[in-house]
């Protein structure tokens, strides 16, 4: 992987910062656009294998958390984030590090479908080839089993080569967690990642979700309040740039600790 | 179960209240069940004993009117938190109060079968354990419509005194039964109102844990205190 410009210490460094069941660490996060500070002292740990969904109206911070996570905002000028979002023993933030290898690592999904504008197969295949150099034999299994881990593959089989905008959207959405599942990243950020698909693909995509648990830790934006509560394993609801109560599913639906939770989830916010 | 802020869709706030009144109506009617069912025994009065089965229809009625509501709003509101505990609680509760209404009419129909005792038997013991009876479930009711889990959890505690009442009431009818066969009728019948009393204040504890879920989010623990062992016995 060195030929691709690797940082090292990102995927060998040490791990004392991490406790060994948490994928990712944020701890002490303020991030401003421009002048606008739009988190505030965010502190939290998303554990191993394990879904997080983040809610909050919106504007309340929890896109912008997501974008953090893999450097996203890094694109952006003017858009700036302190504090340490600790990631295998390494703090992401700190200049230096790889944000490609690290967006391999971390790889993000989007809510509306975006395949690139070339065939099924290619928009796989591309990911993987921007890290890795493989054979074609290894490179048709590799586009195999990533269209098979998300129910794709039957449907696809016989068309690899046709144009991914073609598909419906919920196969694209599909395809595109393939792609970034491609790769095989560690983390998955989910960005309301169905709030463009009709009810059978929601569904496909959170059996997905509950199926790639096992492998990946998801951390999932959602605005459909029923969604974070099948799919999550710990809920984080975010208001006006605070965390304002972050725990277990069933707790945070049925006995919110917090006022504003609780309004907000139960349908009360002005 | 309540908080001071109205959800943004007004509907669903009325949708909830119209639930918590008919819940609340309900309550009335089984407390008013009671009162006369207690009344047709210790007074012997024939009218008040006509009454509690006759309201039944209407507690019933209600009982499935909740019921269909309460699932009309899981279905279309997905309530969380204090409004998912709150109609959780309504769809338990309205069972309860449906069965203190069925205790309430059973004593009714029973009511004048205990008056050949004529007066040999004391009504004293039915009638302290028949105001804790109406006090609990008074309580419990007063708790349910205003959210008040502190009381709940009085009636939750108070129960063991009903418990204890009953197993008094339980021996002295049967001594009564051993001196004198031909009491036994009169005396079996007086056993089944006193039993039916402690059943209906056991589910005024019932829904008071109800409503202490509903307030606070957390469950009473599952042993609550007991009075005395023949309650359990018989």
């Amino acid at each position: 992987m060195s030929e691709h410009g690797v940082n090292s210490t990102l995927s060998e460094g040490a791990k004392t910062a991490t406790a060994p069941e948490l994928a990712l660490q944020v701890k002490n996060l303020d991030f401003y656009y421009g002048k606008t500070h739009a988190l505030h002292n965010i502190s939290l740990d998303f554990p191993l294998r394990s879904v997080t969904g983040m809610i909050g109206p919106s504007g309340c911070g929890k896109s912008t958390l997501l974008r953090v996570l893999n450097r996203m905002y890094d694109l952006y000028p003017g858009q700036k984030a302190t504090g340490e979002v600790i990631f295998d023993g390494q703090n992401i933030l700190a200049p230096g590090v790889d944000l490609n290898l690290l967006r391999s690592r971390i790889g993000m999904v989007f809510q509306k479908p975006t395949p690139f504008p070339m065939s099924i197969y290619d928009n796989i295949a591309f990911g993987i080839r921007l890290h890795e150099r493989v054979s074609s034999s290894e490179m048709d299994g590799r586009v195999e089993d990533a269209l098979r881990r998300v129910a794709l593959w039957s449907e696809v089989k016989d068309r690899l080569k046709s144009n991914a905008t073609a598909m419906s959207g919920g196969q694209q959405q599909r395809l595109c967690i393939a792609r970034t599942i491609a790769t095989h990243p560690e983390v998955i950020l989910l960005d309301e990642p169905t709030s463009a698909l009709d009810p059978v693909s929601t569904a496909r995509i959170e059996e997905l979700l509950d199926e790639l648990k096992a492998e990946f830790t998801i951390i999932m934006v959602t605005h459909n309040m029923q969604q974070a509560a099948r799919c999550a394993d710990q809920v984080a609801f975010f208001y006006l740039g605070d965390l304002v109560e972050i725990d277990n599913t069933d707790r945070m639906f049925t006995t919110p600790r917090e006022r504003r939770t609780q309004d907000y989830i139960t349908g009360r916010f002005g | 179960m309540t908080t001071d802020v109205g959800h943004t869709v007004t509907r669903y706030d009325q949708e909830l209240d119209r639930l918590r009144g008919m819940v609340a109506r309900m309550g009335g009617l089984v407390e008013r069940q009671t009162a006369q069912a207690i009344a047709a025994v210790v007074d012997q009065n024939e009218d008040a004993a006509l009454e509690p089965p006759e309201l039944d229809a209407e507690v019933d009625a209600l009982e499935r009117e909740a019921e269909s509501l309460a699932i009309r709003i899981l279905a279309l509101r997905a309530p969380m938190a204090v409004d998912l505990r709150q109609i959780i609680a309504v769809l338990k509760i309205t069972g309860d109060l449906e069965r203190i209404g069925d205790y309430a009419s059973s004593i009714a129909r029973r009511a004048l079968k205990v008056e050949p005792l004529d007066g040999a038997l004391s009504f004293s013991a039915l009638r302290s354990m028949a105001r804790l009876v109406q006090e609990n479930l008074h309580n419990t009711i007063e708790a349910m419509t205003s959210d008040d889990s502190a009381r709940a959890m009085e009636v939750w505690n108070s129960d063991a005194v009903i418990d204890e009442l009953y197993t008094a009431m339980f021996r002295e009818l049967v001594t009564y039964m051993m001196e004198d066969p031909r009491k036994i009728g009169p005396c079996i019948h007086l056993l089944f109102v006193a039993k039916n009393l402690e059943r209906i204040g056991d589910h005024a504890t019932n829904i008071a844990e109800r409503v202490y879920y509903a307030v606070t989010g957390d469950m009473l623990p599952a042993v609550r205190p007991r009075g005395g062992k023949a309650a359990k016995r018989s």
